[in-house]
């Protein structure tokens, strides 16, 4: 094993990602065997993963939110609300889709920013900010659609060209969306002063102030970035599923954070890798089709993700604790 | 000489890539108090921890009070009578004394905890031990020695027949530690075995019987105190002679430019009305006891916590300081006593955090030129001499000493003319400790000016032009290197002020 670790590529591509990508293929063939097969072929991966994009780009979010060492548990509900109020005026106001699609991303921008504001500069704990701004995200939903659920366009439709972002006659456009996205992220995070601050004050906040770096506008930025990336996760999630309700959007969370803790993002912040939330959606999500082909219900899947997020954390700590 | 009670024999234990211990050997003797030293990283904590069972060890024996022991955790050693003092004092600062001393196995009444019962527990501890606290008292509202007297009470209370302290005298007073010492003969005449870890060479021949010297994880040898001297204590634990020459006279010219100027700083009660001239090329030495403001003149200068007064003159110009970040576009650097907490990142990488105050420095567009950024980071790692297997190292592998070598190269990267040096050898060893003078004669021989804050009376006089010297946050006195001896700065750092 410890000769694996050495080696120069494994060094490079990451030791904790192979072991994801394995159980990533394990999990795959695993259900495939359940399910007699039918869980394999490609139109059944591609089909899986356009309802999974959306998911991937709340978890780039909150990957760099966790970066810094706070969390975001707004991110579901604030998706909710940038489709439920944008979708409300694309429907009975009348507003242009492009201008839709457009709100939808700065409603997302407009929550990161006051998230971040009240973390970064009045220095409420990230945990109490977010669980506010969840309820006041569902809540502006709620009365800007008189609770009224809100569909999108259909694809047959003069304005369903949106639904484009996912897939074009089966062709994964969306992957390629998200891929690039996330390169995008992980060049943000690894290669620009941006990441460096975001991951620098995660591992040691009043270090960096000493540098006389102004921290708390790294530490908004990081809120700004997630919430930028829930705007994009809010037409993902319309675009495949056109239909929104309010009210609802916390079991995004889970989901969402899951997938980037079992990444190799610590959750004290500090270590984050773009590649392994990548990775660690891919397996949520296929966890996720897993447990429907199997014939069970939603339910149980939170179950399991609930479980997944807590093996993870714990993982993370008892290694820290052994390096200590 | 008393029976040997404990005896650690061919301890062995590695970590990935760090052989911590190599065989080594340690006795110790009821009622005696051996020294344990060596330079950090020496193994001493290491050792330590094998003993009370948080770590376990891969090879050798430990025998205690002649049958073999291992145990699991501190519990079972505390149990057995085998308690640490930490170095950092484990208290809960909003409750009692008594609360603080029996926490975790409480006097009951019932289902209630039964406070008076544990007061009066505590009294009779300090009685016995001749000490004068209040059970009753809040423990934040004692001084440091007095919580560390009450560390010392919480482990004799456990029936420790061998207590381990962890540079207990770090955070002392002088008279605090003269204080403990009479605590400790006490403990010896009760027949209880004590290893004393301490960097202090004067406490270790004052306080000590023997003295065991451990280097880069191997045991060197055990000494009688009595009949050896600091230099061979010394060579033993570096294998190389130190002189601690103090300075006669100032090395700064007269007219010299003032760089920095502070007047009437004030900041809470630890920094009242303090003013000061700090000339280039200058070292100025900051004496004074534990809480005497020091630090807190530093931070409140530096714009790390807020101040409520005071004018700033950089190079003859007023400028106004609010934010760290203020302070160093003025051209300030501090490098924290604490390099864990305010110092370092220790997660990143060496070059990493040698470009951290200076990111603009290193940037090519809108990505950070990394090449740029381990260059540099290896020009300052060759000429601090900072030992590391590469910049691109994590500092947390590092040694005490070269991870404030990192801290001093992230201000030059800066171009930072005042460097603000707070407690710069603290746990650092001591060949460390002279590449650290080492570099700062070179930093003023190059034009810089520095402020050095110690604790540490042979620094003050051996590193300082001039020397400011506080007592309970105010200046009570500036001194030149010329006039200046231990007796005229204690005199002045313990000035009782009207």
């Amino acid at each position: 094993m410890e000769k694996i670790k050495q080696n120069a590529l494994v060094q490079k591509v990451g030791f904790n990602r192979i072991v994801l990508i394995f159980v990533l293929l394990l999990m795959y063939l695993m259900f495939g065997l359940l399910t007699g097969g039918a869980f394999f072929g490609f139109s059944r991966i591609a089909n899986a993963l356009n309802y999974a994009y959306f998911l991937g780009f709340l978890s780039l979010g909150v990957t760099f939110v966790i970066a810094t060492g706070g969390i975001d548990f707004s991110i579901g509900p604030v998706m909710f609300c940038c489709a439920l109020v944008s979708g409300y005026s694309l429907t009975m106001y009348g507003v242009p889709m492009v201008i839709s699609l457009v709100m939808s991303v700065l409603i997302g921008v407009l929550f990161g920013t006051f998230n971040g504001y009240l973390v970064a500069y009045w220095n409420v704990p990230p945990f109490i900010v977010s669980m506010a701004s969840m309820n006041i995200a569902k809540g502006i939903a709620a009365v800007f659609t008189k609770t009224q659920s809100v569909s999108w366009p259909q694809s047959s439709t003069e304005d369903g060209w949106y639904r484009n972002f996912v897939s074009v006659n089966g062709f994964p456009i969306g992957l390629i969306v998200f891929l690039l996205v996330a390169v995008v992220c992980a060049v943000v995070l690894n290669q620009t002063k941006w990441g460096r601050y975001i991951l620098c004050l995660g591992s040691n906040e009043e270090a960096v102030r000493l540098s006389g770096v102004n921290v708390k506008r790294w530490k908004m930025l990081a809120y700004i970035i997630c919430g930028t990336l829930v705007g994009i996760a809010s037409i993902y999630f319309v675009a495949a599923y056109t239909t929104v309700q309010p009210g609802y959007g916390d079991q995004y969370n889970n989901e969402a954070i899951a997938g980037c803790v079992m990444g190799g993002t610590s959750m004290v912040g500090g270590l984050a890798s773009i590649s392994g939330t990548v990775i660690g959606v891919f397996i949520i999500s296929l966890l996720q089709q897993g447990i429907l082909a199997l014939g069970f219900t939603k339910e149980y899947q939170y179950i399991i993700t609930g479980l997944i997020v807590i093996a993870a954390v714990y993982a993370d700590v008892s290694a820290r604790r052994r390096k200590n | 000489m008393g029976e040997v009670i404990l005896t650690m024999k061919d301890i062995d234990k590695s970590f990935p890539g760090v052989h911590a211990l190599d065989h080594v050997d340690l006795e110790v003797r009821k009622g005696e108090v051996l020294a344990l030293m060596g330079e950090n990283g020496a193994g001493k904590s290491t050792l330590m921890k094998v003993l009370t069972g948080i770590y376990k060890k891969d090879s050798g024996t430990i025998t205690y009070e002649g049958k073999e022991v291992e145990f699991k955790n501190t519990r079972e050693a505390q149990d057995a009578g085998i308690v640490i003092v930490h170095q950092e004092l484990n208290m809960l600062g909003h409750l009692t004394v008594a609360q603080n001393l029996f926490i975790g196995r409480e006097f009951k009444k019932g289902i209630r905890i039964d406070d008076k019962k544990m007061n009066e527990e505590a009294k009779k501890l300090f009685d016995r031990l001749n000490v004068n606290i209040d059970p009753k008292e809040t423990m934040s509202n004692l001084t440091v020695g007095k919580q560390q007297m009450c560390e010392i009470a919480k482990a004799v209370s456990f029936d420790a027949k061998v207590i381990i302290f962890d540079e207990p005298s770090a955070a002392l007073t002088e008279s605090e530690i003269e204080e403990m010492f009479k605590i400790i003969r006490d403990l010896k005449k009760k027949d209880i075995a004590m290893v004393y870890i301490s960097h202090r060479m004067d406490e270790i021949k004052v306080i000590t019987d023997r003295v065991t010297v451990m280097r880069d994880g191997t045991y060197v040898g055990t000494l009688i105190t009595e009949e050896c001297t600091k230099e061979d204590i010394i060579n033993m634990m570096v294998g190389r002679v130190i002189y601690e020459d103090p300075k006669t006279e100032s090395a700064v010219p007269k007219d010299a430019p003032v760089v920095l100027k502070v007047e009437h700083l004030n900041a809470g009660k630890m920094v009242q009305d303090v003013s000061f001239e700090l000339r280039k090329g200058e070292i100025l030495g900051f004496s004074g006891l534990m809480g005497a403001g020091r630090t807190e003149t530093a931070r409140a200068l530096f714009g790390a916590d807020p101040k409520e007064g005071g004018d700033i003159y950089v190079n003859g110009t007023k400028v106004t300081i609010n934010t760290p970040q203020d302070a160093v576009d003025c051209g300030l650097g501090y490098l924290s006593e604490d390099r864990k907490r305010y110092g370092i990142v220790v997660q990143k990488t060496v070059a990493q955090n040698t470009s951290m105050a200076f990111m603009k420095n290193f940037m090519k567009g809108i990505f950070i030129d990394k090449k740029k950024e381990k260059d540099v980071a290896r020009e300052y790692v060759d000429a601090l001499a900072t030992k590391t297997p590469s910049v691109e190292q994590l500092v947390v592998n590092l040694s005490g000493g070269n991870q404030q070598k990192v801290v001093v190269a992230k201000w030059l990267a800066r171009n930072s003319d005042i460097l603000i040096f707070d407690e710069p050898t603290r746990g650092i060893d001591v060949g460390a400790k002279n590449e650290i003078y080492k570099l700062m004669n070179k930093l003023v021989a190059e034009g810089k000016s520095i402020i050095m804050i110690s604790s540490e009376m042979t620094e003050i006089l051996r590193m300082s032009d001039r020397i400011v010297v506080m007592c309970e946050g105010k200046k009570t006195g500036e001194l030149d290197i010329a006039e200046a001896t231990q007796e005229s700065i204690m005199n002045l750092a313990t000035r009782e002020i009207a």
